[in-house]
């Protein structure tokens, strides 16, 4: 079968080769996009593309360099590759720098398990995508009250294919479609303020998306829930963290488990492997083989054969994420230098019920701004959410914020509810710590 | 004589002719149109890295391609592609006039070329002149600069990134104009060991210049700053938790602008009603202390642009005079739909993207008042000075912004130091309490970059000392 894409990808690792290099690693990806947003019941905007780009990376006499353009007319392309492999020359040896052993690359999972490609996608028209754009305007707009200022709904797709080359004999191919759906409502409010729902959801498979019932529901909810809302007093509670935004929380973690941040001595983890880092509540699989999984890959970005990974069980840390070049720089092993999909196990009982333990205790449903420190595992984010009180939605909350240590803070979870969340890469339930930092009035 | 036409210049650099464009606008417009552009562009980049004592890393990239756009009323048609061939172009043209199918609308008339006369950023070098073995150096003295200033620096990074693009906007009214934008950024980075305490700084300096940027005062910023800034967070603490004044000091504070109300006055929001801001031009949105404006036409400055992203000229705009709303930042939809003439703010990461009313350099006007006098009229509160991050709620006013470094402020001095904290608040709200501007305005000369709607732009901010009442400040004590 003839396979441009491919044959691409190979002649750039000749000609890259005949430039000097001795180790090349080339990706050519395409794709395409497509988008439709409604508002005021008629097309805000529509947008429709295909896309391609190479990006490569380079070994010349022990010096790394990487690369991309979107330029892949005959005569560039072979002046980017000569500039390149130029450029790559002038700087200082890094011994630490190769591809990885040829036997440690590969695929993981076969195409036919990861199942990324939804049939449907090929067939699914224009037409359709207006239609399911109007009617998730109509259901969004059945729900309008008194105090209803606007609202736009977004429906898009889009599919991709990769292929991956390399000077020692990897050539591979992986393909993905997806598809998406969304709502936005702003509402009126005290003060001229106008606060905002949003709910939007991606999936792998059209099928795999809820009802557009339930997007409209929620985004009207979600921007009800910011009516009136405002700072309690600051101390310490219990916290609910909903499923669909503790991503964000268990984020950071990431950058202290990274090779690179703890070869630069930037990593609050780094003396942690083996150890309790969170109460035995907390086990957070790396699962790339997930079937339709958002964060799902063949391999990783060395190119390594991508597996499932424990990253803590039962609170004590398996695995950081070392790259090859990390793994050379530590004298490590390597494992993989990126996350896939995060896998956190649902537990038993549904958080209201947890709640319902708790005299007072504060449910979180977005966040505002943020940040984390890797080196000292501090954070501080905005928060919007609820204050429960036996469990029950009370006061509506914002100008509020969280803090805590990474060091200390999963210590503190003390039960997963029942509610994985699964139109993410992060596939957790609700989270329920308790004696949690809030600073409101 | 082509070489001395600047246009003719760039059609042939990016492999473009009047008949494609011409053609390609043809069927843009084919079932009318209000506006419609295309947006022809070709960037290159490069970013050289330091790591472990080795220059060891370097990455270029070339972005080629061309967006097509068509607006009707407030409705928008946008494709682009990365294959410049007449085939390729008119099949996006065509895609993008799909909008204006059903519309009856009539095609833009050509009102003839107009030019663009000054020019924000010469280059005495085109980046794609200067040698990667011109940019080693300057790394290479960083590092050492930040190794020899204090025996407590165990590591140091570097990234030396810099590129241009150009562009070119060919418009149905029959405008063609280019523009030639050169960008760096540096980023110096150490790590510094005491005892068993570790912590790091860094510092950056950013602008739409070439190699001139690299003086001998921010070389030695870059290198001073970042471990002066590593050093001093080894005795910072942890911050308070609850509502504080807050003194905001001169330069990258400029940040609360941009979330507290630049965002809120870019115009789309306004159009559609869901900004808090929306219908409230001529009003009283802040203290009379407070004059905000958004300047394109600042030399040199990350966000300073000769046009914007849809040809039109760019201008200083003045958001907030005297606390009084004077305007919002448009771009050509909402310039028609509010009859005003464009402020130059429509904005795109690449031709990717279509274009969005965007902030470029944010900052506050001076005010009367001796910084020291403002922090010594605190009796208790927070004094930030380096920042990360932020963000805001456009519709219900709440913003964020994170806190690296600042002090705690006790009976009128800066005592403790502190970092790592998240501070939230309302736009409306903080800007009603600013009670006392600095004499001491600063343009941060730092990289700033702002996001909005999956869209990356280079932006600058400003600020004087300023003091808003109070804030949330999300410590952990």
């Amino acid at each position: 079968m003839s396979d441009a894409l491919m044959d691409l990808a190979e002649q750039v690792v000749a000609h890259a080769r005949r430039h000097g290099a001795q180790e090349v690693s080339v990706a050519v990806q395409e794709g395409s996009h497509t988008e439709i947003s409604r508002r005021d019941e008629k097309v805000e905007q529509a947008s429709e593309s295909s896309t391609r780009r190479l990006s490569l990376s380079l070994l010349v006499d022990d010096r790394w360099s990487s690369h991309g353009t979107s330029d892949l007319r005959p005569d560039a392309l072979e002046a980017f590759l000569a500039r390149a492999v130029a450029a790559t020359r002038l700087l200082e040896p890094d011994p630490d720098r190769a591809l990885p052993p040829r036997e440690l690359c590969g695929r993981g999972a076969t195409e036919e398990h990861l199942d990324p490609f939804d049939p449907r996608w090929r067939t699914w028209t224009a037409g359709d995508r207006a239609e399911r754009a109007e009617a998730l305007e109509q259901a969004v707009l059945a729900r309008r009250g008194d105090d209803f200022v606007s609202a736009t709904v977004g429906v898009s797709d889009g599919s991709g294919r990769a292929v991956q080359v390399t000077s020692h004999g990897f050539a591979d191919a992986s393909e993905g479609a997806w598809f998406a759906q969304g709502a936005s409502v702003t509402l009126a409010d005290e003060g001229g303020r106008r606060p905002e729902g949003h709910a939007h959801y991606a999936a792998r498979y059209l099928s795999d998306l809820p009802d557009l019932e339930r997007i409209a529901t929620e985004a009207t909810e979600r921007a009800r829930d910011a009516v009136g809302s405002g700072p309690i007093a600051s101390g310490r509670y219990p916290l609910v963290l909903q499923n669909r935004v503790a991503g964000r929380i268990l984020g950071t973690l990431l950058g202290p488990l990274s090779g690179g941040a703890i070869h630069h001595g930037r990593s609050c983890l780094a003396d942690k492997l083996g150890q309790p880092i969170g109460s035995a509540a907390l086990t957070i699989l790396d699962d790339p083989t997930i079937p339709r999984g958002l964060g799902s890959t063949p391999w990783d970005e060395d190119l390594l054969v991508a597996r499932p990974r424990t990253i803590v069980q039962d609170g004590v840390l398996q695995s950081f994420y070392v790259s090859v070049y990390y793994a050379r720089r530590l004298g490590w092993e390597p494992t993989t230098g990126s996350r896939s999909n995060w896998v956190l196990p649902a537990g038993t009982r549904p958080w209201t019920q947890i709640a319902a333990e708790h005299d007072r205790a504060i449910l979180v449903t977005g966040f505002l701004g943020g940040n984390a420190n890797p080196l000292t595992g501090d954070f501080s984010f905005g928060i919007r959410g609820r204050l429960l009180e036996r469990g029950v939605p009370t006061a509506r909350l914002s100008e509020m914020n969280v803090a805590g240590n990474v060091l200390t803070f999963f210590h503190q979870l003390t039960e997963l509810a029942d509610d994985p969340w699964t139109y993410s890469s992060t596939i957790t339930p609700s989270l329920v710590f308790e004696d949690v930092s809030f600073s409101g009035t | 004589m082509p070489t001395s036409d600047p246009v003719a210049a760039h059609f042939a650099a990016l492999g473009v002719d009047e008949a494609l464009l011409g053609a390609a606008l043809e069927a843009a417009t084919a079932h009318g149109a209000d506006a419609a552009e295309l947006f022809v562009q070709h960037s290159t980049s490069t970013s050289i890295g330091l790591a472990d004592r080795i220059v060891n890393r370097v990455h270029t990239s070339v972005d080629l391609g061309v967006g097509v756009r068509v607006v009707i009323g407030d409705q928008v048609g946008y494709a682009y592609t990365e294959d410049l061939s007449l085939e390729a172009v008119l099949r996006a043209a065509a895609t993008a006039s799909e909008i204006a199918r059903h519309s009856g609308a009539s095609r833009p008339t050509p009102v003839g070329v107009r030019a663009v006369a000054r020019n924000l950023y010469p280059l005495s070098r085109s980046w794609t002149d200067v040698e990667i073995a011109e940019r080693i150096p300057l790394i290479r003295h960083w590092e050492e600069g930040a190794f020899a200033a204090d025996p407590r620096v165990r590591k140091v990074q570097v990234n030396l990134a810099d590129g241009e693009s150009r562009v070119l906007i060919a418009r149905a009214d029959g405008l063609r104009v280019t523009d030639l934008r050169p960008m760096t950024r540096a980023f110096v980075s150490v790590t510094v060991e005491d005892g068993d305490k570790k912590e790091s700084g860094s510092y950056n300096v950013a602008g739409r210049t070439g190699l001139e940027l690299y003086d001998a005062g921010r070389q030695e910023r870059l290198v001073s700053q970042s471990v002066h800034r590593a050093l001093r967070a080894l005795e910072a603490g942890s911050p308070p938790a609850g509502e504080l004044p807050v003194v905001m000091a001169a330069g990258s504070s400029g940040i609360l602008l941009h979330e507290a109300i630049g965002h809120g006055l870019e115009a789309d929001f306004n159009r559609k009603g869901i900004s808090i801001f929306a219908d409230k031009v001529g009003q009283a949105v802040a203290t009379p202390e407070v004059t905000v404006v958004d300047d394109a036409t600042l030399p040199g400055a990350r966000g300073a642009l000769n046009i914007d992203d849809e040809g039109n000229a760019t201008e200083r705009t003045v958001l907030v005079e005297g606390g009084v709303l004077k305007g919002y930042l448009h771009d050509g939809i909402s310039a028609r739909h509010y009859g005003v003439t464009p402020t130059g703010s429509g904005r795109r990461e690449s031709f990717r993207h279509p274009v969005l009313p965007r902030m470029r350099c944010t900052y506050m006007e001076a005010g009367p008042h001796d910084p020291a006098e403002i922090i010594a009229s605190t009796k208790q509160g927070i004094y930030c000075e380096t920042f990360s991050n932020g963000q805001v709620q456009i519709g219900g006013g709440d913003f964020a912004f994170y806190v690296t470094f600042g002090y705690l402020i006790e009976d009128g001095r800066l005592t403790r130091p502190i970092k790592d904290v998240n501070l939230v608040g309302n736009g409306p709200k903080v800007l009603a309490t600013i009670d006392m501007v600095g004499n001491d305005l600063e343009i941060d000369e730092g990289g700033w970059t702002c996001g909005k709607d999956g869209q990356g732009v280079p932006v600058s901010q400003g600020m004087p000392t300023v003091r808003v009442a109070k804030l949330s400040v999300g410590g952990g004590r």
